[in-house]
């Protein structure tokens, strides 16, 4: 038993090392090369996607693991990018007031902008914000154990309300033209300098790095087996002794919060955040992402929305017609080919594949696949321990 | 030994329907108690009210002494008590020793969950449950990967895991093979020695392997008997219960009978005398030729468990001469033994009742002594 113990702690450290060494490799790849190779504009465009991928994270603590499907991330995403623009938009002279205010006569700055004067305020904003909105629509809904379907549609719900009332309030955060921040300036640089630009994409780079790793620590012990455990059977985990509700809550929180940090990401690396970042089609979009990739793989969330949203890049640019089909065609394709996302089919299917031809594994032929039945090796080994 | 579980009055409507009708339970910790009863009669709504996902319209619930009326599942769960459910319930997408070790966790708050490593002592707790439960070489397959047999005994280690006094398994053969089925008789006989236990049961073979103490039957949301498995199998009112078939004599000749059974039980004790007497006398009279009466007398024994006061049952007598036949009848039943005072009681009563001339009576009765002298 102990010899096992020892080569499955061997593989397990040797599979870490690897995948450090990946991740390394990517970092320099995406922070280090990139930054040379593309030119300024696509630079600015991987970042955004980088930036997406982030909310794409939250979306797969909640929906891959937790399997509660969120249709109202767009509210964290905004509430995120708002409250930057907000600290971009202060950065003027004393006594001055964002220029938007004159055109509705508001004379006095509103007064919940004083904070968002405070750098370390609004960083610590835009994370706390989202969570705490997403923590008390959570609480409200999971106390009275809505699920399912209904959680969906209650999360959109929340969505339209908060879209309507960003649209309409136009003296105090400018309504439906939104908050442009490309036009500001940060610590003295222009936002949309080129500078200003590489900082964000690096500090993004950074941001999905330790956002993965965060989401990674949060679901591979006992606390992400239990998200999994709520989502497989809930009325179980109750009768176990564990109150799902608390569970629940956190998780949306901290989805949340991360939704908001990527949408301050994204809000500088697109210069204007509006309303428009809480419509429905967006939010939905969000989840194909994570689909796509693959739920409750953290990786695939990633994979998924650079691919979608490359091919996006790519295809809207060649043919700009064409592109909702095949964005269409593709959430066809992973819901009903590939229902585990690319991640999954790799996982399941791909590398068992790829293992055989390579010749790393023997191909298993017989039903009930004796070699791998973990009764018949163990007896096996009581064997050999016993002719030693 | 002090009450585990107690029960009182319990009753539990949803619109109107009484799925638990003012049911009355004790259970000395320490017991097995397996409880049986046709379908709908209440048994999952039993559970249901004591792990706190239904919460009763009237009654008390009481666990070690508490009352547990208005916690939520997860606290009740916490007091000690762990419940099976009817399908096997596991988290399929964890392997076996991550659904034990989930269950084992001692501190299951949100953040201590979160932050806490497990605990040696948790860690070693889980290796023998995965010994006791024999899912040793299965110790890191998916569940979803296990048969349903393994499925249920998984489950059954999850509930232990939890460390509860009392464990409330629901059907735990159910949709197994008869192998499956005795490893989880052993499995649950295994357990009795150091939990309490409440098992619902609908297979006989099975019931009869584990109960060893006492058995409860449920009918309409009430406890219909309670008592050894020989002294329930063998209760009337367990088997009219049981085979609920719709009767082939007439609503006189039913009435007649429950008479009878009625001046039976009248001391509180149905002798096979009196079954007996009962049984050759009406059949006798129901049917003519003997095969009928055989199969009659088989089916009138399952009617002979109710007990309807005699009030009921006297007026709904419509000529003489049944009023005359019912007297003969109960005469001779409460002749069969020795008359005792209760049933001298009742009789009398039925006289009373049956309101017949006096000489009439003398006469019946004359001729029905000389019979047992």
């Amino acid at each position: 038993m102990n010899v096992r113990e020892e080569i499955i702690k061997k593989n397990k450290r040797r599979k870490q090392l690897i995948e450090t060494a990946i991740v390394i490799g990517l970092v320099i790849v995406f922070a280090v090369i990139l930054p040379v190779v593309l030119p300024g504009f696509r630079l600015r465009l991987l970042g955004r996607i980088l930036a997406l991928s982030i909310v794409a994270l939250g979306i797969d603590l909640i929906w891959g693991y937790t399997g509660l499907l969120s249709l109202g991330h767009g509210i964290f995403f905004a509430l995120g990018g708002y409250a930057l623009a907000m600290h971009l938009k202060l950065q003027l002279p004393d006594g001055q007031l964002p220029e938007f205010f004159t055109l509705y006569g508001v004379k006095e700055l509103p007064w919940f902008w004083y904070p968002f004067d405070s750098f370390p305020v609004t960083i610590i904003a835009l994370i706390v914000i989202p969570g705490i909105a997403a923590g008390l629509l959570g609480y409200l809904v999971f106390r009275n154990r809505i699920k399912g379907v209904y959680f969906s549609i209650i999360t959109q719900a929340a969505l339209l309300v908060f879209f309507n009332f960003f649209n309409g309030q136009q003296k105090l955060i400018n309504g439906t033209n939104g908050l442009k921040t490309d036009t500001e300036t940060i610590f003295g640089i222009l936002a949309s300098s080129d500078s200003a630009q590489k900082t964000f994409y690096i500090i993004t780079v950074i941001a999905v790095v330790v956002v993965y790793y965060f989401c990674r620590w949060l679901t591979s012990g006992r606390f992400g087996r239990l998200l999994i455990a709520i989502r497989d059977d809930e009325t179980r985990v109750r009768f176990s002794g564990y109150d799902p509700t608390g569970y629940k809550v956190l998780v949306f929180a901290i989805s949340g919060a991360i939704a908001g940090i990527a949408g301050a990401l994204y809000t500088v690396q697109t210069g204007i955040i509006t309303p428009k970042f809480m419509e429905v089609p967006f939010s939905i979009e969000m989840v194909i992402w994570v689909a796509v990739g693959g739920r409750a793989t953290l990786i695939g969330a990633i994979i998924g929305t650079l691919l979608v949203r490359l091919a996006q890049t790519f295809l809207s640019e060649s043919f700009p017609e064409v592109w909702l089909f095949f964005q269409g065609a593709l959430f066809l394709i992973v819901v009903t080919v590939l229902p585990n996302g690319i991640v999954g089919w790799w996982r399941d299917f791909a590398w068992n594949k790829l293992s055989y031809v390579l010749g790393l594994r023997k191909r298993i032929t017989t039903y009930a696949s004796l070699e791998e039945n973990p009764e018949v090796r163990q007896e096996r080994e009581e064997l050999e321990m016993r002719d030693r | 030994m002090s009450k585990i579980l107690e029960i009182k009055n319990l009753t539990v409507s949803f619109d109107g329907f009484k799925a638990l009708n003012d049911l009355n339970f004790s259970m000395e910790s320490g017991e097995l108690r397996v409880i049986i009863g046709p379908n709908g009669a209440g048994k999952t709504t039993f559970l249901d009210v004591i792990t706190g996902k239904v919460q009763p319209t009237k009654g008390r619930v009481l666990f070690k002494g508490k009352n547990i009326k208005k916690n939520p599942e997860y606290k009740i769960a916490r007091m000690g008590i762990g419940r099976k459910f009817q399908t096997p319930r596991v988290y399929l997408n964890l392997t076996v020793t991550e659904n034990l070790d989930l269950v084992c966790n001692h501190n299951k708050n949100v953040f201590s969950t979160l932050f806490s490593r497990p605990k040696s002592g948790e860690i070693i707790t889980v290796a023998g449950l995965l010994e006791t439960i024999g899912l040793e070489a299965k110790a890191n397959a998916q569940a979803a990967l296990l048969s349903h047999g393994e499925k249920q005994r998984l489950e059954i280690g999850m509930l232990v895991a939890q460390s509860p006094d009392l464990l409330l398994v629901d059907e735990p053969a159910a949709g197994l093979t008869d192998e499956e089925t005795e490893n989880v008789g052993a499995l649950l006989l295994s357990l009795a020695e150091s939990h309490s236990i409440i098992a619902i049961e609908h297979d006989m073979e099975f019931v009869r392997q584990i109960a060893n103490n006492k058995v409860t039957v449920l009918h309409q949301g009430s406890v219909l008997c309670e008592g050894t498995m020989d002294e329930v199998q063998n209760d009337p009112r367990v088997i009219e219960v049981y085979l609920g078939k719709a009767p082939s004599i007439t609503q006189q000749q039913m009435n007649m009978l429950r008479i009878a059974a009625s001046m039976a039980w009248a001391d509180g004790n149905f002798e096979p005398e009196q079954i007996d007497v009962i049984l050759s006398r009406l059949s006798r009279e129901f049917a003519t030729n003997v095969e009928h009466q055989d199969s009659l007398q088989k089916e009138l024994q399952n009617y002979l468990a109710k007990n309807i006061p005699l009030e009921d049952l006297v007026p709904k007598l419509k000529s003489f001469g049944e009023k005359e036949r019912v007297l003969k009848l109960s005469y001779e039943i409460i002749s069969s033994n020795e008359i005792n005072d209760r049933e001298a009681v009742v009789y009398q009563k039925l006289l009373q009742l049956l309101d017949l001339p006096t000489e009439m009576v003398e006469q019946v009765e004359a001729e029905i002594d000389a019979q047992y002298k």
